[in-house]
């Protein structure tokens, strides 16, 4: 983990509230591993004052990149910054989806959740049979498509709400039935909480292990204010140094 | 050179910058972030006698300049809190400052006696804004008598430093510093965060599930600022100031309205290596200012006033 100050090397406005930001840091892009987070200070000031925590993207051994989503005043103000403007970054911080090799994984993703799914996929493509199920609620949600097509996976299942790209419906309807089919051994998730808890009544019955990223409103993002906690059937825990990697039946749902 | 040591008569620290509790966690976690030597003492994370879950999240919330917190004081409890401080110990050489908490009287003795024979502890902070099974569920910081009783009772058994750690949130704080001095207290640190609600708009409820919260960070300054001062001229034992720090100039600020030291809280979340950067900018300013010692400075400001 490294506290430093890095310069923005784009910024790019994928559609609508979607963004994509690049920086320089061989140290984060070397260490990073799929599944773990940044905390990028928003302000120069002491408004908005807390960081954010941002799921890593993409890594090459030199940059980094995350993927965000406009949800409020940070990631706001975050995406008006421009390229060659300095940011505070800590990271990586966090744990890591398992580094599988030889397995047959369901990875399912719905809408910004795709961020440390695809990660895993960049890195893990080639050493896996990799599914994705990737469900938004309309086409213009649905990022990045054609970079996973050409990633190495065996399948893409492909969702909207509204049916204007891939099948129309939820991105967990037919999880049960890709499982059985493929015979997948693992599944990796990460998506908004309703979606992950349907996720849990089709998944937690079977044989699979399941691994699920979380994500919390969080204070620092190294363990120390106690804030961003889950409840797991051993208690509450931090869901920025135990997590964000859980399994999944460890949860209280 | 300028000399940023401080001498709070019962420690002697390298500089006047403590790290608040609750937000140093055990100050392991920081070990790779700042180096630990640099800081002028470290208050760990408040401590009962057991292990404690804390409250149902969401805990934090933002709001301009600050943090609204409703952690509930989890921890691992005494016993393994004296491992973490000897591994601690061995990391650094800065004092360290166990923060006791208590549901009842006798749990803060327990806890307080369970470090009195520590060599590695250095003093005790005395959180006296745990709610408590005495007087109806009030936390004693809100009651003169209360406060007085419970210092009192600690003094009366152990032998470390103990420092008491004020709430904002009462009418009339240099009363409840006065009962603190008079029982016994080495020292009195404030404030404590204020009491704060949140409203989430689109569930149109409650932000916290148990409404209330700490609200603390840089929008607290000026109001810190205030009751130190205040309890800084009813007072005759050292004075720890907190509330919002966040630069080498607030710092000053502190000294300047009384108090002997001061401890950053917030800021240690959002970067965790401020009271590095702190402690530099408080040395380039007394250089600038030609402030040889701290104390040359301390409470100047009612001097000048009444000059």
């Amino acid at each position: 983990m490294i506290d430093e100050k890095v310069k923005i090397e784009e910024n790019i406005k994928i559609n609508e509230n979607f963004f994509l930001l690049r920086f320089t840091s061989e140290y984060i892009s070397q260490k990073a591993k799929p599944g773990n987070f940044l905390m990028l200070r928003i302000s120069k000031g002491n408004d908005p004052f807390l960081r954010r925590p941002f799921s890593i993207f993409y890594t090459d051994g030199k940059n980094v990149s995350i993927y965000y989503k406009v949800v409020g005043r940070g990631t706001k103000i975050l995406s008006q910054m421009h390229s060659g403007e300095e940011i505070d970054v800590l990271g990586p911080l966090g744990n890591s989806f398992p580094e599988i090799e030889d397995k047959k994984v369901l990875l399912i993703a719905g809408g910004i959740g795709i961020v440390p799914i695809y990660f895993f996929i960049s890195k893990f493509s080639s050493l896996n049979e990799i599914y994705l199920s990737y469900g938004a609620s309309n086409s213009r949600e649905l990022n990045f498509v054609s970079e996973i097509e050409g990633s190495g996976i065996k399948e893409l299942f492909l969702y909207t709400d509204d049916g204007s790209e891939g099948k129309k419906g939820f991105v967990t309807s037919d999880i049960k039935k890709i499982i059985e089919e493929k015979e997948i051994k693992y599944t990796f998730s990460c998506g908004p909480t309703p979606m992950i808890k349907t996720l849990f009544k089709e998944v937690g019955n079977t044989e699979t292990f399941n691994f699920v990223s979380l994500e919390s409103r969080m204070g620092c993002g190294f363990g120390a204010c106690n804030t961003c906690v889950v409840k797991t059937k051993k208690g509450y825990r931090k869901v920025c140094v135990d997590g964000p990697v859980f399994r999944m039946e460890d949860i209280e749902w | 050179m300028v000399n940023t040591e401080v001498d709070l008569g019962f420690l002697k620290l390298k500089n006047p910058i403590i790290t608040a509790s609750g937000t140093f966690g055990y100050g392991l976690e920081f070990k790779d972030l700042i180096d630990l030597n640099l800081l002028g003492g470290i208050v760990l994370k408040g401590i009962y006698n057991n292990e404690r879950e804390g409250n149902e999240p969401p805990r934090i919330y933002e709001s301009s300049s600050g943090i609204l917190n409703s952690v509930g004081l989890p921890g691992i409890g005494k016993v393994k809190l004296k491992d973490v401080i000897k591994e601690l110990s061995e990391l650094t050489s800065t004092p360290i400052i166990v923060n006791v908490c208590g549901e009842e009287y006798s749990e803060y003795v327990e806890v307080a006696g369970f470090f009195d024979d520590d060599k590695n502890v250095d003093a005790l902070e005395l959180n006296i804004s745990c709610p408590n099974v005495h007087e109806g569920g009030k936390c004693p910081a809100q009651d003169k008598e209360h406060t007085f009783r419970l210092v009192k009772e600690i003094k009366d058994k152990v032998k470390k430093p103990v420092i008491v750690k004020l709430s904002p949130n009462v009418c009339d704080i240099s009363e409840i510093a006065q009962s603190a001095e008079r029982a016994g207290a080495d020292a009195i640190s404030l404030v404590n965060t204020f009491l704060g609600i949140a409203i989430d708009v689109k569930r149109k409820g409650f932000v916290f599930k148990n409404i209330v919260a700490g609200y603390s960070g840089p929008a607290i300054k000026p109001l810190a600022l205030k009751l130190v001062w205040e309890v800084v001229n009813t007072v005759d034992i050292p004075v720890i100031g907190i509330g919002g720090i966040t630069s080498g100039e607030d710092v000053l600020e502190f000294i300047y309205a009384g108090a002997h030291a001061v401890q950053i809280g917030s800021i240690n979340l959002v970067e965790p290596s401020a009271g590095k950067r702190i402690l530099n900018e408080l040395s380039d300013l007394m250089q600038s200012l030609k402030i040889k010692k701290l104390e040359e400075v301390r409470g100047i400001v009612n001097k000048n006033l009444y000059e």
